[in-house]
């Protein structure tokens, strides 16, 4: 009890070290409890977070639209309406029912795999998230950089599902897809460079680690104590929330997430590369969405959120100097919720985009937006902060300006109606 | 022998094997996608994890991708045709390329002392290191790396662009 | 842990995959993907080498072979704009018939 009370934020951390050391006689059944450990629960929540998002989806998107959403599903074989909470367990049960058609002509191999290597990425880079101080699955030294590298295999996927599928509606989705997703990875990757490049390293846990004020945080005063886990985040300096604005776009487009869902959406293309799958296999192209976006808002709390810091006071009875009261593991998952309803509420508010549209804002917007933000990241760090700060919000204002002058072209002119009366 | 390094080398000659000798050209490209994964993770056992996550990165990523638009754009599958896969006169290639490896590269392993340990166990892989020799005697060589890649974009787009440019009147009504 | 010598073999016998695809394949793609695997047996080298090396934080190694990534993603790209600009020309991407500087 001491040794959990002493720092109650880890308490979760502590209990599995003490369950480890008991099985220190045996190490090959010590490293694959370790292993079990840091994974099985990755593989268990976020799935399970995926079904609650998508009950959540329908309800926001139904509200937004002056609707009711599911209520009639709550617990299974009763009459309990639980708000139709029970929607997911009965469209999992759906898709798990639906008979898997493949084309006859489709290429099989590639037509199985694809759902299989777009899902796999997803959950690969759950591991290198850092959800409270030693909670991280896996603590490479190069963490963003290989979130990113894992991210970009999901277009080979994408590719294979609208190869394989032997329909050029497929392919042509397909490629648009791809397209999108090759766009939009720059200025995603150039956009969190600024945070690399302030912070110094691709550690993720250290990139959460500089995100407070530390002179603040081991004072006595229970309001510095409060303040210094939130103001040091780095979207609260005008390189940040600019990285950070940018990011979350990027992150839209990358999981092909309205107002970028052009791939798969019914009214443009069929469903593009997905018009072949039906079944399992469609649920898990929307798993790995889903997935995708859980993991990008993941690494975008680290980036520019501040990770597990939040509002946090020291537990006055303990000696532990980095001891927190609330685990910061909340405050992850809490702000991960804030991306995924602001990711929603995104989707129900804006209108999709067309294909060169899309492709103009990556290009022609934000991709001179994001090296210019390196700039200021940049200046930002060497000039002292009362120049800094209103310095970079002024140039990245005038850059958003002037970017969109440049780019009122693409509005398309008001429409005449010759015949309409 | 590691058990490691023997399932991702068995991973990388097969891939290789298939990526050189199959005849449809989309699992070709595939299988060298698997092989591109497990070079880069021999790199990650050989703690280079930049260069491993780099390697995904670009190759699989990019590289790959754009292969098999080639691929799509040149609309030859090559499985259908029942033509050979080999050109005129392979047969030759084979002591050529035998006598590059059981002449030259085999005999200069096996004839030369090579440490069997890596020297520096202690070695912690890190970014800094990396980073710090970029900037320090490496930055000319960033430089014009990154005017390489330059030139490469424009050339690769004005190589495969559709339009020539005696064709600008005529094009420029249709957009 | 693995000697020296395995990665060096292993790299060898991906050169010699590679050479053989090389000059022997006829469609025009496939030779690039052989290119490709040499490119990689040859950045194996690298890595493996500066593995072993007394002095793991100099770098060279990684510095080699991110420069070789970059040189090699910038041939393949100007490599297959070629083969596209070829195909459109000959309608065709077989090597035998490329043959007008012949003779």
């Amino acid at each position: 009890m001491a040794v959990i009370l002493s720092n109650p934020d880890q308490a979760i951390v502590n209990l599995v070290h003490e369950a480890l050391n008991l099985l220190q006689a045996y190490p090959a059944l010590a490293i694959l409890a370790s292993i079990l450990l840091s994974t099985l629960p990755l593989v268990v929540i976020f799935p399970s977070g995926f079904a609650f998002i998508t009950w959540m989806e329908r309800k926001g998107l139904a509200r937004i639209q002056n609707r009711i959403g599911p209520n009639r599903v709550g617990v299974p074989f009763t009459n309990i309406k639980l708000f139709g909470l029970g929607q997911p367990l009965a469209d999992g049960v759906k898709m798990l029912l639906k008979e898997d058609i493949v084309p006859r002509t489709a290429d099989k191999f590639a037509h199985f795999l694809a759902p299989v290597l777009v899902v796999i990425p997803a959950l690969l880079v759950l591991a290198l998230l850092p959800f409270n101080r030693n909670m991280v699955a896996a603590g490479v030294d190069s963490a963003v950089i290989l979130f990113f590298a894992l991210g970009s295999v999901s277009t080979l996927a994408i590719f294979m599902a609208g190869w394989s599928s032997r329909n050029k509606y497929s392919l042509l989705g397909g490629m648009r897809a791809i397209a999108q997703m090759v766009s939009y990875e720059i200025p995603l990757v150039l956009s969190a460079v600024t945070a690399i490049m302030i912070t110094g390293s691709l550690n993720t846990s250290r990139l959460i680690e500089t995100q407070q004020i530390g002179t603040w945080a081991a004072s006595n005063n229970v309001g510095l104590q409060c303040l210094s886990q939130v103001a040091g985040w780095n979207v609260f300096t005008p390189w940040g929330f600019a990285g950070f604005v940018i990011f979350f776009i990027a992150t839209l487009a990358e999981v092909n997430r309205s107002p970028f869902d052009l791939p798969e959406a019914d009214s443009e293309i069929i469903a593009g590369h997905l018009t072949e799958y039906s079944g399992f296999k469609y649920a898990l192209f929307f798993l790995a969405e889903y997935i995708g976006a859980f993991a990008m808002s993941g690494l975008a709390t680290t980036l520019f959120l501040g990770g597990w810091h939040g509002p946090n006071i020291r537990p006055w009875w303990s000696a532990d100097p980095e001891a927190w009261i609330i685990p910061g593991a909340l405050w992850f998952f809490l702000k991960m919720l804030l991306l995924i309803v602001l990711m929603i509420w995104v989707r129900g508010t804006f209108p999709r985009l067309r294909v060169d549209q899309l492709m103009g804002f990556a290009w022609k917007f934000l991709m001179p937006l994001s090296i210019l933000n390196i700039f200021v990241a940049g200046a930002y760090f060497y000039l002292p902060i009362w120049i800094g700060w209103p310095a970079g919000f002024i140039i990245l204002y005038i850059a958003y300006e002037l970017l969109g002058r440049l780019n009122r072209g693409q509005v398309v002119a008001r429409r005449e109606y010759r015949y309409a009366t | 022998m590691n058990i490691t390094f023997t399932i991702l080398s068995t991973l990388a000659i097969v891939s290789a094997l298939l990526a050189a000798r199959l005849r449809n050209l989309v699992y070709a490209v595939l299988s060298l996608m698997i092989f591109f994964s497990a070079l880069a993770a021999l790199f990650i056992v050989l703690l280079a994890e930049f260069i491993g996550a780099v390697q995904i990165l670009v190759y699989v990523g990019a590289v790959g991708i754009l292969i098999l638009f080639a691929i799509m754009l040149t609309h030859h599958i090559a499985g259908s045709t029942g033509e050979r896969i080999d050109a005129r006169g392979w047969f030759w290639a084979i002591p050529a390329a035998g006598a590059v490896l059981f002449g030259i590269l085999l005999p200069a392993i096996i004839y030369t002392p090579l440490p069997l340990v890596p020297s520096s166990s202690t070695y912690e892989p890190s970014v800094l290191h990396l980073g710090q020799a970029l900037m320090s005697p490496y930055a000319a060589t960033l430089e014009i790396m990154a005017l390489l890649l330059t030139a490469a974009m424009i050339g690769a787009v004005v190589i495969a662009m559709t339009l020539q440019p005696g064709d600008k009147e005529k094009h420029a009504d249709q957009n | 842990m693995t000697p020296l010598s395995s990665y060096l073999v292993l790299a060898a016998i991906i050169f010699f995959i590679g050479l053989l695809g090389a000059l022997t394949r006829r469609h025009a793609i496939i030779v690039l993907i052989c290119i490709e695997l040499m490119l990689n047996a040859a950045n194996l080298n690298f890595i493996a080498f500066w593995r072993f090396n007394p002095h793991p934080e100099a770098m060279l190694g990684p510095i080699f072979v991110l420069f070789s990534i970059a040189v090699a993603g910038s041939e393949a790209a100007v490599g297959l704009a070629l083969v596209i600009s070829i195909y459109r020309f000959y309608r065709s991407v077989d090597v035998e018939k490329m043959n007008a500087l012949q003779g």
